[in-house]
């Protein structure tokens, strides 16, 4: 008896993952398994401090860096709903058609792109089951090269910019950041931001990218009946005009929140607000009989206000000045009006409501989840669980190397039966401070970036892998019947391989996590 | 019986559609900060503040709406191919041990905090923000009582299904 209540904190965490196992909410069993434990505890003498709850929650809600997560996630649901993603998805595919794969090369653009917008491996995964895959088949791919870049492709969502993941991933890297230097004996440590993180995912996002597409070129060129492949499928819509209206606006916009925050320019939440204007702008033009209209004014008034911010001639005296006033609170105005009347069109083609209460759902999920899982964290926390996670850690052989290959194999196993959110709620508390002070492959001081790209891009393998990933449960459920399960396992092998291969590269080389956030914020 | 479920039904659709309206508003009103800010100079420490205030309201008050619609993230691996009957075995046990007395101790811890913050009518830490931090407190307690409500009846019809072997929504 005396051994279980020493041992409560582990107890906790084998049985919340058996709990969790059964299939109650997430969010739910996480929070009540840690009261649960508290209880347990309060008999064996230990008293959970339990008059934290409300504090950790307001902290939670009020979490400024947060605010952006709903606006981002109101932006994919905007692309998702009107179609605007899935006419990229068919425009790139009509431009790449002269590339052997070139329909596969498309999808993985897209995916990569579309990791804006939802970043939630199961949205991307069955939107581009449901459009590519039927394509993808009828011009001749192999179903298990077509399921394989599906998948990897909408896991993609997870590792590049800007994906929702990694600002809760910066966030909890922040906290893990502030504490590891105190540990340490630093006071005043740097800040980490989402934008460190953001820029820190760029490169080994492409490099993903990159090797993907080296893949599929190969792999499609290698196919007998070569012709098939690079049959060509028709332009979608009608003619250049619709073609430069699908490719576009969705690739302006993405480039311009992504360039915004890199840049510093804008806070991520200013970036995700504009960018969800941005996505009910254009989709409201998609949905509307005239395209012009809807897209141009709201355009004309960016263009406009653009043009009396870079013109430096906002400080003008007198008349001129005047003008400039009056150009700009024209401009401001015909923006809110753009962006009104596509809210309009968007809800009178009944699309609207739909997008909303999705948002709304996923929204109060992801924070219900966060709840839930700062309660077990604290009273994990007052049943000694971060001693014993330290300890443990440190008692690793092989330094480094052995507790990253211990974090990184059970963060693996765990993306097998819970999603990205949970999985960085849980584990980055415990583990990250603790690792944060150990060094990098080349000899300097762990960096929250480099930590935070190798969590995602291990989860994001975790997801794919056969037989229990994420990412193809859900492509399961969307492939037609002519396509066996088994072809979804073959075909996704590959995609694991690579990117074992780029987390290796990326332990091994931490200039490439490091690199891009250390030039853009020296 | 019956009635009192759909009335509780009906106060989490009517708190989801508040949410809607909350996300929506939140837009617009970031989009204008940013244009007041970067075009005009001007920034209103109130107005970026109502932003934070919808957020807040939109994290904590569709939680029991979500419950409703019954999408709250599973780990499916099990409880998707299992029979009616034990799923809503599943979910009467885990209301139970889980959701309610979660949503009970988050009440009852939380009321000292905001009583403390309604006894001063305790407002922005920044001069001339909103005046109104004890509401935004008290969205804790909205967020367990609406919660606690939705996991009574989703729990009374898990039960229900586990008596009568039949389908739920």
């Amino acid at each position: 008896m005396s051994f279980l209540a020493g041992h409560l904190d582990l107890l906790l965490l084998v049985s919340v993952c058996l709990l969790l196992m059964a299939g109650f909410p997430v969010a739910f069993s996480l929070g009540g398994a840690g009261l649960l434990f508290a209880f347990f505890g309060s008999l064996a003498g230990i008293t959970p401090t339990l008059g934290a709850i409300p504090l950790r929650i307001y902290g939670i809600v009020t979490n400024e860096v947060l605010i952006a997560v709903p606006l981002f996630i109101f932006m994919g649901f905007v692309l998702e709903r009107s179609k605007v993603a899935e006419d990229l998805l068919l425009a790139m595919g009509w431009l790449l058609r002269g590339l052997p794969g070139g329909l596969s090369l498309s999808v993985t653009l897209v995916g990569a792109l579309l990791a804006a917008s939802t970043g939630i491996v199961g949205a991307t995964v069955v939107t581009m089951g449901l459009l590519a895959l039927p394509t993808l088949l009828k011009n001749g791919y192999r179903p298990s090269l077509a399921c394989g870049s599906i998948a990897a492709a909408g896991t993609l969502g997870q590792i590049i910019p800007p994906s929702i993941v990694l600002v809760f991933l910066a966030d909890q890297l922040s906290n893990a950041y502030q504490s590891a230097q105190r540990d340490m004996g630093y006071f005043a440590p740097e800040p980490f931001s989402v934008a460190d993180l953001f820029a820190a995912s760029v490169l080994p996002g492409l490099v993903l990218v990159g090797i993907y597409m080296l893949y599929q070129l190969l792999a499609a060129s290698r196919q007998k009946n070569r012709d098939v492949v690079s049959l060509q499928t028709p332009a979608p819509g009608s003619g250049r005009a619709a073609l430069l209206f699908s490719l576009c606006p969705p690739l302006f916009l993405i480039v311009c929140v992504l360039g915004s925050i890199l840049a510093g320019i804008a806070t991520p939440t200013e970036a995700a607000a504009l960018g969800a204007a941005g996505a009910v702008v254009i989709a409201g033009a998609r949905v509307s009989k005239s395209r012009l209209l809807p897209l141009g004014l709201p355009v004309l008034s960016v263009l406009v206000l653009a043009g009396v911010l870079a013109s430096g001639i906002r400080n003008a005296e007198g008349l001129s000045g005047t003008v400039v006033v009056v150009l700009a609170i024209a401009a401001s105005l015909g923006l809110f009006a753009g962006l009104l009347a596509n809210f309009r069109t968007l809800q009178m083609q009944g699309l609207l409501s739909g997008i909303v209460q999705k948002a709304v759902e996923m929204i109060a999920m992801m924070f219900a989840i966060m709840i839930g899982a700062s309660i077990f964290s604290l009273v994990f926390r007052d049943l000694g669980g971060d001693e014993t996670v330290t300890s443990l850690l440190s008692s690793l052989p092989g330094g480094t190397l052995g507790a990253m290959l211990a974090v990184m194999a059970v963060m693996f196993v765990l993306g097998f039966f819970l999603d990205f959110l949970e999985i960085v709620f849980v584990v980055v508390p415990l583990v990250a401070p603790v690792l944060l002070q150990m060094p990098m492959a080349d000899g300097s001081l762990m960096s929250p970036a480099w930590l935070g790209v190798m969590m995602a891009v291990n989860l994001q393998t975790s997801f794919l892998t056969p037989p229990f990933g994420f990412a193809l449960f859900y492509l399961r459920g969307t492939v037609p019947a002519s396509v066996r399960t088994m072809d979804i396992y073959r075909g996704v092998i590959p995609f694991v391989a690579i990117q074992l291969l780029v987390l290796v590269l990326i332990y091994w080389m931490p200039a490439l996590a490091t690199w891009l956030p250390g030039r853009l914020y020296p | 019986m019956a009635r009192y479920l759909d009335w509780i039904d009906r106060l989490n659709r009517a708190a989801g559609r508040l949410a809607g309206w909350f996300i929506l508003a939140m837009v617009l009103i970031q989009v204008l900060v940013v244009l007041l800010r970067y075009v005009f100079n001007i920034g209103y420490l109130w107005m970026q503040e109502s932003v934070l205030y919808l957020h807040v309201g939109l994290a904590l008050f569709a939680a029991g709406f979500t419950l409703l619609n019954n999408v709250h993230v599973r780990v499916d691996v099990f409880y998707q191919t299992a029979a009616p009957r034990l799923k809503a075995l599943i979910d009467v046990i885990g209301s139970l041990v889980f959701l309610l007395p979660l949503c009970v101790v988050i009440f009852w811890k939380s009321l000292p905090f905001v009583a403390a913050s309604w006894s001063v009518l305790e407002g922005s830490a920044q001069p001339s923000g909103l005046p109104a931090v004890f509401l935004l407190k008290t969205s804790i307690l909205c967020f367990a009582l609406l919660l606690g409500l939705q996991g009574l009846a989703f729990a009374i019809r898990a039960f229900d299904a586990l008596v009568t072997g039949e389908t739920r929504q």
